[in-house]
C-alpha cells in the first residue's frame, strides 16, 4: 500500500510540474497572474492557517506582518537609480541608498525580519486568549502600518514604492508555495505538530502533560510570521508597486476567508481554497460586464461578482460548516470509490455531528 | 430539501456561466476597444463612478473616431479594479489580454494606476490617467499619460496664491500623513512658499494627522500659539471640514487653504458656517468656461444626467477627448502609434482646459482657485501655469 502510494506521489508530482510548467509557457499573461498569485495566497493561506487552525490562536495582524516582508524585500532589491526615482520627496536613509542584495537573499531577511516583528509582537500578545488575541494583533498590525505610512526617509511613507523588480515568475511563486507546503508537512508530522495540535485542543491538558504552552504558541506565531513575510514579498515583487495603505485589514480578511473556506486546520483546504478564491473572483468578472442572457438585458453591473461571490460562499458555509475539506487531509484513500460514494450519501444528522467533532 | 435547494443554486451558477458566454465578434475590423479601469466598488468607488460618467458623456456624443477614411465605432470595455492593487493588476491584465484594449482609461486613486502601470507599459499600450495625481504615476513609464494638473503644479498655485493674495509671510502646513495627495501638495507647497518668500523658516510648522481622526485638538493648539499667517490643510473632505470647524472654535482666524479633493458638498455640509472663507485650487468650474467646450460639457451633462457635473467627472470627459484626438492625429489604430500621438499633444482644447503634454506624460495647464461663500463654491480666478 505505502509503496503504491509513493508511486503514486511522484506521478502526482510529476503532473503537477508539468501542469505549471505548460501554463507557464502556453497561457497569457493574464492566465499565468491568477495562476502565481494562487500560488502567493497558497503560501499567505497556509502561514495563516498554522496560527488558526493548527495552534488554534485567532490573529488578525496578518497583513502587518506581509507589509515588513514586502517593503524589506522591496528596499533590498531596488536599484539605486530606481531607488532615488520613487524618493523624490525626501531622500532616503544614507545606509539604504546602495544596498542591493540577490532577490533569494533578500527574501529570507525579509521572511527573517518579519519572524522578529512576529517575535516582539508574539511575547507580550500571546499570553492573550481568544477574541483578545485577535484584538491586540489586529492593532499590532494597524501600529505596523501607521509606522511604515510615517517613516518618509525609509518607506517614502505613503507615496509608496515602485519599480520594484519582478522577480515573482511562475517558478519562484510555485516553488515556494511547494517548500511552504512541504515544511508544514512535515512540522505538523513531527512530534512537536503533535504539541501544537494538543495546545489547540486542551490548553490545561497540554500544560499538565509537560508542555511548554507559550513557547509551543510564540513559535507557531514566529513561524506564520516569516511565512507571511514571504508571501508579502513575493506579492510586492509580482504586482511591483507597494503602499501601506494596500496592507490594512481587508488584506488580513481575505486570507482568513481562503483558510476558512478551505478548512480551518488543513493544508489541504488552505491550498485549495487558495486556488479557489482567487480563480473564482476574476472568473465571475463577466457578471460585471453588459450581459445578453436570453430574456434579460444589463447594461453591465460592477460589483454583481462581488454578490454572486459571496452568495456561493454562503452556500458553502451553510453547507459545509467546517469549510471544503474540515479538518481532513488529502489521502489516496478519499478518491477511491467507496469514498466517493459515502461522500455523495446524505448523512444522518447525529453521525455528522459526530465526525464533525474533533 | 437543502439538497434540492443546493442543486437548483449550482445548477444557476452554472447556468449562467454558460449563459454569458461571449456574443460572436461582430464585424470586429470597425470596432476600436478604450479600455475603462476604474474603482467601481470598495472605498473609491463614488470617484470612478464620477469618472466613469463623464467617459460615457463622451462616447455618447462622439461614438465614432474615422481613421484613414474608415469609420470606427468606440466600445468601452469596463474593468472594475475594487479600489484594490491586487485586483487592479488583474484587471489591468484582463483588458490588455481578455478584452485587447487599444488605449486605457484610468484610475481614479494613484497606487491603482501603479500597480497596472507596467502592465501597460510591457503591452505597450497607452493609458491615459484622469485624476492621478501622484508624481510617480508616470515617472519613468512612457505609455502612462495623464489629464489632471499634478501635485508640484496645484501646490506651487497655492503658494502663490498664499504669498500673492492673501499676502502671508509664514503658514502653517497640517496634512493627512497616510495619504500620498496631502503628503505631496504639503511638500510642494512647502517648497514654493519658501522660495518666495525667501525666507527658509517660514513653513512654521508641519503638522501630520491621519485619514479618519476624529479630533485635532492637539495640532490646532500648537497651531494656535504659532500664529500663522496662512494654514494650508490639503487632504480629504471629511477631516478637513473638521478641522477647520474645530480651528475656528478655538478662535483661529487664519484662512485656510486646501486642495482639489476639496470641491465637493459634503466638504461644505460637515463644515456649515466654518468653512466659509475657505479657499481651494480646482481643474475646473461650470461657471467659468476655460475653453468653448467646457460650455458644451456642462449643458450636455446637464441633460444627460440631471444634475451639475461634479468633481473629476470633466477629467474623465477630456481623457476621452485626447484619446480621439491622439488616434486622428496618428491617423492609425496601432497603440504605439496612438502612444506617440499622445506624447506629441500640444494645445489640446478639453473641456478642463488645453492641456500641452511635457516629456514626463504629464500635462502643463491652469488651476482654478475657488472659494466657499454663503454656501457655495464660488469661482475667484484662473491660473495659468
Amino acid at each position: 500500500m505505502n509503496k503504491k502510494n509513493t508511486i503514486r506521489a511522484v506521478v502526482a508530482l510529476t503532473v503537477g510540474v508539468a501542469i505549471i510548467a505548460i501554463g507557464d509557457a502556453f497561457l497569457g499573461p493574464f492566465a499565468v497572474r491568477i495562476l502565481n498569485l494562487s500560488a502567493i495566497y497558497i503560501i499567505l493561506a497556509l502561514s495563516l492557517n498554522l496560527l488558526n487552525g493548527f495552534t488554534g490562536l485567532f490573529s488578525l495582524g496578518h497583513a502587518g506582518f506581509m507589509a515588513v516582508g514586502a517593503y524589506v524585500s522591496a528596499l533590498l532589491t531596488m536599484t539605486p537609480a530606481q531607488k532615488s526615482m520613487n524618493f523624490f520627496l525626501t531622500p532616503i536613509v544614507p545606509w539604504l541608498d546602495t544596498v542591493q542584495l540577490p532577490f533569494i537573499v533578500a527574501l529570507i531577511i525579509a521572511g527573517l525580519c518579519a519572524a522578529f516583528v512576529g517575535l516582539l509582537i508574539g511575547a507580550p500578545a500571546l499570553r492573550l486568549r481568544d477574541d483578545y488575541l485577535a484584538i491586540a494583533t489586529l492593532g499590532f498590525a494597524e501600529i505596523i502600518r501607521v509606522l511604515i505610512t510615517n517613516a518618509q526617509s525609509l518607506t517614502n511613507g505613503a507615496q509608496g514604492l515602485k519599480a520594484i523588480p519582478k522577480y515573482s515568475t511562475t517558478w519562484v511563486v510555485w516553488g515556494a508555495a511547494a517548500i511552504a507546503a512541504l515544511f508544514l508537512v512535515m512540522l505538523l508530522r513531527s512530534s512537536y505538530g503533535r504539541t501544537i495540535k494538543a495546545v489547540r485542543d486542551d490548553e490545561i491538558a497540554a500544560e499538565a502533560m509537560g508542555v511548554n504552552v507559550f513557547r509551543v504558541k510564540v513559535t507557531s506565531f514566529v513561524i506564520s510570521s516569516f511565512w507571511a513575510g514571504i508571501g508579502g514579498a513575493l506579492l510586492g515583487h509580482m504586482i511591483t508597486t507597494i503602499d501601506p495603505k494596500m496592507f490594512n485589514l481587508i488584506l488580513t480578511f481575505n486570507i482568513l476567508l481562503i483558510v476558512v473556506l478551505g478548512g480551518n486546520g488543513s493544508i489541504t483546504g488552505s491550498v485549495l481554497g487558495a486556488i479557489i478564491v482567487t480563480v473564482l473572483m476574476e472568473a465571475l468578472r463577466f457578471l460585471d460586464m453588459p450581459m445578453n442572457l436570453v430574456f434579460i438585458k444589463t447594461q453591465g453591473l460592477p460589483g454583481l461578482r462581488m454578490v454572486i461571490f459571496s452568495i456561493l460562499l454562503m452556500i458553502v458555509v451553510l453547507y459545509r460548516q467546517r469549510g471544503l475539506m474540515g479538518t481532513k487531509e488529502f489521502s489516496w484513500d478519499m478518491l477511491s470509490a467507496k469514498a466517493l460514494l459515502a461522500a455523495l450519501k446524505p448523512k444522518k444528522r447525529g453521525e455528522r455531528a459526530r465526525k464533525g467533532g474533533r | 430539501m437543502k439538497r434540492i435547494l443546493g442543486i437548483i443554486a449550482i445548477a444557476l451558477a452554472i447556468a449562467l456561466l454558460f449563459g454569458c458566454a461571449k456574443p460572436a465578434d461582430k464585424a470586429a475590423s470597425t470596432v476600436i476597444k478604450f479600455g475603462v479601469f476604474e474603482p467601481l466598488t470598495g472605498a473609491n468607488a463614488a470617484g470612478g463612478a464620477e469618472e466613469l460618467d463623464g467617459i460615457r458623456l463622451a462616447q455618447g456624443l462622439y461614438p465614432t473616431v474615422t481613421v484613414g477614411g474608415k469609420v470606427y465605432t468606440i466600445e468601452l470595455a469596463i474593468a472594475d479594479n475594487k479600489s484594490d492593487k491586487v485586483e487592479a493588476a488583474n484587471a489591468g491584465q484582463r483588458l490588455v489580454d481578455s478584452d485587447k484594449v487599444t488605449l486605457v482609461l484610468g484610475s481614479w486613486g494613484s497606487s491603482l494606476s501603479m500597480a497596472a502601470g507596467p502592465i501597460f507599459e510591457a503591452a505597450k499600450i497607452p493609458a491615459i490617467a484622469l485624476s492621478a495625481t501622484n508624481v510617480l504615476v508616470t515617472k519613468d513609464n512612457p505609455y502612462y499619460f495623464r489629464v489632471c494638473f499634478l501635485d508640484p503644479f496645484q501646490g506651487t498655485v497655492m503658494a502663490n496664491y498664499a504669498f500673492k493674495n492673501v499676502q502671508a509671510k509664514n503658514a502653517v502646513i497640517i496634512r493627512e500623513v497616510t495619504n500620498d495627495y496631502s503628503v505631496g501638495l504639503a511638500k510642494f507647497f512647502a517648497d514654493s512658499f519658501k522660495g518666495l518668500t525667501g525666507n527658509p523658516d517660514a513653513i512654521l510648522a508641519e503638522l501630520n494627522y491621519q485619514t479618519n481622526d476624529q479630533d485635532f485638538s492637539a495640532q490646532l493648539t500648537r497651531v494656535k500659539t504659532l500664529k500663522p499667517d496662512v494654514i494650508f490643510a490639503p487632504g480629504n473632505y471629511t477631516e478637513s471640514a473638521l478641522i477647520i470647524k474645530q480651528a475656528r472654535e478655538l478662535g483661529i482666524t487664519a484662512p485656510f487653504l486646501g486642495g482639489d479633493t476639496w470641491e465637493i458638498n459634503e466638504f461644505i455640509q460637515v463644515g456649515r458656517q466654518a468653512v466659509e472663507g475657505a479657499v481651494m485650487s480646482a481643474f475646473f468650474d461650470n461657471d467659468a468656461p476655460l475653453t468653448p467646450l467646457s460650455g458644451v460639457f456642462v449643458t450636455e451633462y446637464q441633460k444627460k444626467y440631471g444634475k451639475l457635473p461634479s468633481g473629476t467627472a470633466v477629467l474623465g470627459f477630456d481623457g476621452y477627448l485626447l484619446a480621439i484626438d491622439a488616434i486622428k492625429r496618428a491617423d492609425s489604430i496601432d497603440p504605439i502609434k496612438i502612444r506617440d500621438a499622445i506624447a506629441a499633444t500640444k494645445g489640446f482644447e478639453g473641456a478642463a482646459g488645453v492641456v500641452n503634454l511635457d516629456v514626463n506624460g504629464d500635462p502643463i495647464k491652469s488651476a482654478v482657485i475657488k472659494e466657499v461663500k454663503d454656501g457655495k463654491f464660488v469661482y475667484k480666478t484662473t491660473v495659468a501655469p
